[in-house]
Parts: structure tokens; C-alpha cells; sequence
């Protein structure tokens, strides 16, 4: 209990770290950090529609976060979110328009695409890293790139829109995710992201299967040694992560955008992994994490409007914060390593 | 820059190129190195021996200003001298080619000797210069390269030939090389013996980290021996065998009662039948070992660490493929299976790197003790954990293996190494297995734990168990083990049975001379 009490304890203390250092940074470009702070909460929680528009803005990185937290339970590091996402934003997209189902199974078939587009993406690295140990961080980082134009060609050459913008047609009303208020477009994916962050938790908690995921995520010879095949479960793993992270995109795209465009859901992939590590890759705290970058990204669109601080400062702390997250958890390390142990020159 | 080798060496006459008086070096509660004398003379070779863990790394990172000595004093060339950093080490002469190498891979041999001390012209890199010089040291010492090559093509001899020349650039008197041979062939090997002579023909000192006692024998003029953390002694290599070595290495310090032997044997559990493996490097480490270990008793396997048990381990639970052979327990080639499976056919297994293979630190004890049976009843119904009943069973596990912790929620880490060890019995012995495997028992162990560990082990025998008990203490395998197998260089070299375990045969045997006194080789 206590080593869970000093894990919280150290993200906080980075976060406040961060948030001092984003205040020096205002006070530097001439704007007062205070008005700043105020000013985000009231675009983040001023009234119903501006709660509505955080929530709206929480649930893809809520469900990339998960996505992530599955991966890093096994030890696998999915950057490769984004593209994920991307390519189950298309899927879930092309089911939309191009067939016609009775509602409701529209919105599931597509969502199953989407998830199946997700892992397809990333079977590809998990592949070669369970064959050949590649590092998963750079082959997934690698594909976002390739997810985020190959989708873009589809978009322009395959598939676009006649008239002006990179779109596709729009979706089929039969294929929307239903909006929760009258007032705003957030819709039952937040449903969907909840759920899954406990039903997560739930399997890694109480299944022997993810039991022996998370000692191949914490210490893999232990997990080897005790007959969990290390491979496949990091193989089975990032697949998991990648159709999560295909399902964030079919969300959105039927969610929100009830087509898909190009750059319909920028940095949402990254987002999501900073939530999953500042909660420690635990998915209900990447509940709390997730609403806080989302209520930043909301309560930032006020900010251009009512202060003189530009909206990138938001983009600045939440770098600030990835910045101290990884030295907290690198500090943290260095003490749990044997006492004189030299593993970190400074 | 100034001092290359072959240059006038600094002016010092003092007889002894390194002193250390009293070095002692602790890592939190472990000691490492304890009050450690040592001198060596200008011109010799001189060996430091000993097992894994005796502390010969550390003395050297100490020498070489890598880590900082919580008591104790050095002196280089009889001059008091404070070693704060790899730096300070090199400017005094020393230089130091470790395990594992530094180089980049994408530039060239001559640019990478010459990496941070480049020739320069007129600003420039003066690559034909540097060319040249490698070229000419390379020559001087038998130290073949190609200085033009890329590093990244080369083979790891090679690497470390490179290692060597970067050392003699940066002007280095005394060389210290940390298990130089681990890496090499037998044929590298040899020619890398020929370097270090050239090295002492020139006036030059070799420190000469190993724990292989014949190429000790071979190249060294002088040998001091480390156990545990301790000096044993220094001596002129002339005046050693190999057995007084092992000796030496060995220790008989704590000497266990001697506990009754078995009185029926059953039918033989495990066969092993010419069993070859290779290691990480890829070259052979178990060469042709075969046994039988029957229901009820202990077979022991003693020798010098790094003859081929740990590889021994892992290839009969699973984690090491076989080269050749089989070993079959129970109707099954184990060779053919994968951990998991080895499990279900009936294997306990107690390993060697407890901290790593045994336990997940960070976990508790009763997800330590899943660990294996998280697919059985009645821990785990239609794939759901039952975290109740796995509580309640690390609970009694807790109990009957007397390990001291507040409850089965405690964390591992927070326990004492007796204590984790006794979590990885508690796990192993009772998940049913006929065979038990079990692996440097109580290494890092206070006494008291290793006497319960120890009835536990004869425990496990009276209950008709097949047992195979690898360590590298001698008095450990004579109090338990019904029969001993010695094994050296991969290979068992003999069999003694436990009554007549006498250490100077057993010593033999671990040096390499097999029963019938004939050279191994």
C-alpha cells in the first residue's frame, strides 16, 4: 500500500513540477499564470456544455489511454496508437457510408471493424518483435506515419467526397453512436471508454491470463521460468493494445465526425500514452489522467480568446509534464536499484 | 597523449606498479570487498582469481576509479594516490578493457583507438596518422587488426583487440583485463597470452581478472585468490596446482553435519542421456553429460561456478535449448518441451538467480506463490482467480515454511534473502512435482535459513522425491547429497559417493583431472 502511495505521490509531485514550470513560462511570454489557470478551468468546467465539451474531448484519449495501459501490462511500449487509430477511424468510416444495415448493428459492425483494422496495424511490428525482437517503440512510432498518410490517400484518391474537402462521403445515420445531450456532440463512446478502462482493469485483476501478462510485464525471466510463453503473450498483448486503439478511431469517427477526414483526431494517440503513464499504466487512474488532459485541451480553446497566452502553451506544459513524469520514474528506479549501485551518471 | 607506449616510461623505480591496502567495499548490507590487500609488481602478470560474486570486479572498478572505496588506500608506482575517476586512473597509467565493450560500431578501427584523443592536422582529423600508429602498435603487440575495417564487422576477438589498442594509446603501464578470455576462442585465447608476455617483456604490468584456472596456470607469474568478498592468499603461480587453487577458490569454511543418507532408492525419475548446450556466447558449456537421478535420493553436482551447471539447469526446465541429446522424465524428453509443459510433466524447479527466476520482487508473496499453478484449481475456476483462496494458501505456506513476514499481502522485496528463498521453496515444493530441481540453495543465505532450507530439502526426499541439487559448496553437498557428480568444463568428470566425499578428489575432479588421474584435456 505504501509503494502504491509513493507511485501517486511522485506523479503528483511531476505534475505540480510541470505546472510551476508552465507558470514560469507564461509569466515569460507576459500573461499571468493565475488568469491562465482560471481561465482553463472556465473553458474546461465553466457550464454544462463546457463539461459536455471536456468529456467529448476525455473519451479518445480515455480510450487510447487503455490501449496503452494494456500494452505497457506486458510490458510492450505501443506508441503506435495514433495510427491505429487512424486506420480504425477509415474502417470504421467505410462500413458507415458504404453499406446500409439497421441501426445499431451498423454502429457495431463498424466499431468491429475498426478494432479489427486497429490490431491488424500493429500485427505487423508485434510480429516482428516477437520473431525477431525488434524494438517495438520504433517499428510502432515508424507506422503511425505510414497509418496517418496511407489512410489520407485512401481519403483524396479512393474514396473522397466530390466538392472541396479531404473527406470521405459522411456515414449513415444508421451507423451513429448516439449523442448522450441535446447540447453537445458527446456521445455514448464515453460509455464505452469507462467500461473498458474497468473491464481492463477487471481481466488483468482476476484472470490467470492476465496474471501471467503482468509478470511478463514486471519481470519477464520470472514469467518465462514459471511456463507463461513470454512472446506470445507480448505478441498477443500488442495486439490487444492496437484494437483498442482501432476502436478509439471507429468512436471518434462515428462519435463525432460521422465521416473521415484527414487529421480528423490529431495527437489523441500520444495523448492517450502520457495519460497511461502518468496513471502508472493502470486504466481506471488513466480515467482521472485522461479527464485532466482533456479538460487542458477543452479549456485551452477559451484561452486564445481571453488571455494573450497562445493555445500552444498548452502543448508546452503537456510536454513539461511528459518531461517530469519519465525523470520521476527514472528517480524512482534509481532507488529501488541495489544501494551504490552506479546506474545513473549525472 | 604525450606518454605513448615505448616512450620513456614516467620516472619511478618503485617495485610495485599497484597497492592496495585494506579495501573494503560495502553495497548496502553486502560486502563486497573486505579489508583487501594486494600488490603487484611491476613487469608480472598477475592473476585475480576467483568465483562469481568473490569480489574481483569490484576490487578493479575500485582501482580503475570506477567506484569509490569505503575504506582502504591505493598507491600506483609508490606514489599515495586518490583514483576519483576513470580519468585520474588513466593519467596515472592504468587502463582497463572490460567484459563489455565500448566501441562504435560505424567507424573504423584506426578512429575508433582514437576516439576523444584524435591526430590532428592543421585541425583536421589526420586519418593516415592514425592509420599508421595503429597499424604500428598492432604489429609491435601481435595485436592483428585491420585499422581501416569498420568496427561493426568485426568478430568480437577482434573487438577486443581494439579495446587493448585503445588502452595502449592512452599511454596505460598497467593493464587490467576483466575475464578477457570470457569472450574468446580457445585459439583467440592463446594469442591474447602471447600479447599480454609481449606487454611484460616490455616493462609493462597485467592485471588479469579469470576465473579459469588453466589459463591462470598458464599465463600468470603470480595468483591471488578472492572468496567472498576476502583475500585467501597471493603466491607465485610456480608453486601452485590447480587442486591447492581450487581449494582456494572453493573454501571449506561453514562445515554442515552430515545428514543421514537415503536408505531406498526408487526407480529412476530422471535420465539424461549425452546432453550437450551451448551458452549465450554459443559455445558448448554442457558436453555430453549423462545421469540418472533416482525416486528418493539426492544427486549432487559440484563444481567451480561456470562449468556448465547453470546451462545444466536450464535446458532440463525448458529454458535453454539442447544442442543434442535427451533427458526424460517420466515417459517425456524434455528437450522437446517448453517450460510450461516441463511443469506439467512433473518438474519443481528452485533456480540459481533467485532474485530474478525465483520471484517477481515487486509483487507479493501470495502472487509469487500463483506463479506456475495460475491455470489450476482451485486457484484459478474457468480461467477467474480466486484471490481469496490464494491468500489463504500463501497464508499457510507462510506458516509451515516459517517465513518471516507480516502477512502474505507483504511485497517480496521487503523481505530478508533467506526468506525469499523460502517463498520460492514454499511455491516449488508443493506443487506436487515427482522431480525437484533445485539450484545453489542457499547462496546468499544466513545459516539459519539454510538449515531450515536444508530439512526441507531432506523432507522432500523422504517423500520419495527425485532430487538434483546443484551448488557450488562443497560441505553443502556432502551434508545432503546421497551421490556426487563432478562437473568441469561442461563435462562430468566423476562420480563420488556422498559418505566418501572427500574434498581433495573432489577438488581433482573440479580442476579438470578425472578420477582415473589422467589430464581432462
Amino acid at each position: 500500500m505504501s509503494d502504491r502511495l509513493r507511485a501517486v505521490s511522485g506523479q503528483v509531485i511531476a505534475v505540480g513540477v510541470a505546472l510551476l514550470l508552465g507558470a514560469i513560462i507564461i509569466l515569460m511570454v507576459g500573461e499571468s499564470p493565475v488568469r491562465v489557470l482560471m481561465t482553463l478551468l472556465r473553458g474546461a468546467f465553466g457550464d454544462q456544455e463546457k463539461i459536455a465539451g471536456t468529456l467529448l474531448q476525455t473519451t479518445p484519449i480515455l480510450i487510447c489511454g487503455v490501449a496503452a495501459c494494456i500494452g505497457l501490462r506486458g510490458g510492450m511500449f505501443n506508441v503506435g496508437i495514433e495510427g491505429q487509430l487512424f486506420l480504425g477511424g477509415f474502417a470504421a468510416a467505410w462500413v458507415g457510408f458504404s453499406f446500409s444495415l439497421p441501426a445499431g448493428i451498423h454502429t457495431l459492425a463498424a466499431l468491429a471493424l475498426a478494432i479489427v483494422a486497429g490490431a491488424a496495424w500493429v500485427a505487423i511490428p508485434a510480429y516482428f518483435r516477437a520473431r525477431y525482437n525488434t524494438n517495438e517503440v520504433v517499428s510502432t512510432i515508424l507506422s503511425n506515419y505510414i497509418a496517418v498518410l496511407l489512410t489520407s490517400y485512401f481519403t483524396i484518391f479512393l474514396f473522397k467526397r466530390p466538392g472541396g474537402w479531404s473527406e470521405t462521403p459522411p456515414i449513415l445515420a444508421t451507423a451513429y453512436l448516439p449523442e448522450i445531450f441535446s447540447f453537445s456532440r458527446l456521445n455514448w463512446g464515453l460509455a464505452i471508454g469507462l467500461l473498458l478502462a474497468v473491464g481492463v482493469a477487471l481481466v488483468f485483476r482476476y484472470t490467470s491470463w492476465g496474471y501471467g501478462v503482468t509478470m511478463v510485464g514486471s519481470a519477464p525471466k520470472f514469467a518465462e521460468y514459471g511456463g507463461v510463453n513470454v512472446k506470445r503473450q507480448g505478441f498477443i498483448v500488442l495486439l490487444l493494445s492496437g484494437a483498442v486503439g482501432g476502436l478509439a478511431g471507429g468512436v471518434e469517427t462515428l462519435g463525432v465526425h460521422h465521416r473521415f477526414m484527414e487529421g480528423f483526431a490529431p495527437g489523441f494517440g500520444f495523448d492517450g500514452l502520457i495519460a497511461a503513464l502518468l496513471a502508472n499504466g493502470s486504466p481506471v487512474a488513466t480515467i482521472v489522467t485522461a479527464l485532466f488532459f482533456g479538460a487542458l485541451r477543452s479549456g485551452s480553446l477559451l484561452l486564445e480568446v481571453d488571455t494573450s497566452a497562445s493555445r500552444e502553451i498548452i502543448t508546452v506544459i503537456q510536454a513539461l509534464i511528459i518531461l517530469s513524469v519519465s525523470a520521476q520514474v527514472l528517480i524512482r528506479r534509481r532507488g529501488d536499484s541495489q544501494a551504490g549501485e552506479r546506474r545513473w551518471k549525472f | 597523449m604525450s606518454n605513448a607506449p615505448g616512450s620513456p616510461p614516467p620516472q619511478n623505480t618503485a617495485a610495485m606498479a599497484v597497492e592496495l591496502a585494506a579495501i573494503t567495499k560495502r553495497f548496502g548490507a553486502f560486502i563486497a570487498n573486505d579489508g583487501i590487500d594486494l600488490a603487484v609488481r611491476r613487469g608480472e602478470i598477475h592473476a585475480i582469481i576467483g568465483e562469481n560474486g568473490a569480489g574481483k570486479t569490484t576490487l578493479m572498478n575500485i582501482l580503475f576509479g570506477l567506484l569509490q572505496p569505503d575504506e582502504g588506500s591505493i598507491r600506483l608506482n609508490g606514489e599515495p594516490t586518490v583514483v576519483a575517476d576513470p580519468a585520474a586512473a588513466i593519467k596515472a597509467g592504468l587502463g582497463m578493457v572490460h567484459q563489455h565493450f565500448k566501441l562504435v560500431p560505424s567507424l573504423s578501427v584506426a578512429d575508433n583507438v582514437f576516439l576523444g584523443m584524435e591526430i590532428r592536422r592543421h585541425g583536421l582529423i589526420d586519418h593516415a596518422a592514425q592509420i599508421a600508429r595503429t597499424h604500428e602498435l598492432s604489429k609491435r603487440f601481435g595485436l592483428h587488426v585491420d585499422p581501416t575495417e569498420r568496427v561493426g564487422l568485426l568478430s568480437v576477438g577482434i573487438e577486443q583487440r581494439i579495446e587493448i589498442l585503445k588502452v595502449l594509446v592512452r599511454g596505460a603501464r598497467t593493464i587490467i583485463l576483466d575475464e578477457p578470455t570470457a569472450v574468446l576462442t580457445p585459439q583467440e585465447s592463446r594469442e591474447l597470452f602471447q600479447t599480454l608476455r609481449s606487454f611484460v617483456a616490455e616493462g609493462m604490468t597485467v592485471i588479469f581478472i579469470s576465473h579459469h584456472l588453466e589459463e591462470v596456470m598458464e599465463v600468470s607469474d603470480t595468483v591471488t585468490v578472492l572468496r567472498n568478498g576476502r583475500k585467501v592468499a597471493t603466491r607465485p603461480t610456480s608453486e601452485l596446482s590447480k587442486d591447492e587453487l581450487v581449494r582456494m577458490m572453493v573454501g571449506r569454511e561453514v562445515s554442515f553435519d552430515r545428514r543421514p543418507r537415503a536408505q531406498l532408492h526408487g526407480d529412476a525419475v530422471l535420465e539424461v542421456k549425452d546432453l550437450w548446450a551451448r551458452d549465450d556466447r554459443r559455445l558448448p558449456a554442457v558436453r555430453g553429460a549423462s545421469f540418472t537421478v533416482r525416486a528418493g535420493e539426492v544427486v549432487g553436482i559440484a563444481g567451480v561456478a561456470g562449468n556448465g551447471q547453470t546451462e545444466l539447469a536450464e535446458v532440463l526446465s525448458g529454458l535453454r535449448p539442447a544442442s543434442h541429446g535427451e533427458a526424460w522424465l517420466k515417459g517425456q524428453d524434455l528437450t522437446t518441451l517448453s517450460p510450461a509443459a516441463i511443469r506439467e510433466t512433473g518438474l519443481a524447479h528452485v533456480p540459481g538467480d533467485r532474485m530474478v527466476r525465483g520471484v517477481d520482487r515487486n509483487a507479493s508473496i501470495a502472487a509469487n506463490t500463483l506463479m506456475g499453478r495460475q491455470h489450476r484449481g482451485p486457484w484459478s475456476r474457468g480461467g477467474v482467480l480466486d484471490w481469496k483462496a490464494i491468500a489463504g494458501n500463501a497464508g499457510a505456506l507462510i506458516k509451515s515454511f516459517d517465513i518471516r513476514a507480516q502477512g502474505s499481502g507483504d511485497a517480496v522485496k521487503r523481505l530478508s534473502g533467506g526468506n525469499i528463498q523460502k517463498v520460492v521453496l514454499a511455491r516449488e515444493f508443493t506443487n506436487g512435482a515427482d522431480f525437484l530441481l533445485i539450484d545453489q540453495p542457499t547462496r546468499g543465505v544466513d545459516i539459519g535459513a539454510q538449515e531450515a532450507i536444508h530439512d526441507e530439502i531432506m523432507r522432500q526426499r523422504a517423500a520419495g522425491r527425485a532430487i538434483l541439487l546443484i551448488s557450488v559448496q562443497l560441505d553443502e553437498l556432502a551434508a545432503l547429497a546421497d551421490r556426487i557428480l563432478v562437473m568441469f568444463n561442461g563435462r562430468i568428470m566423476g562420480e563420488v559417493a556422498g559418505d566418501d566425499a572427500d574434498e581433495d578428489r573432489i577438488g581433482m575432479m573440479m580442476a579438470g583431472v578425472s578420477p582415473e588421474l589422467e589430464p581432462a584435456q
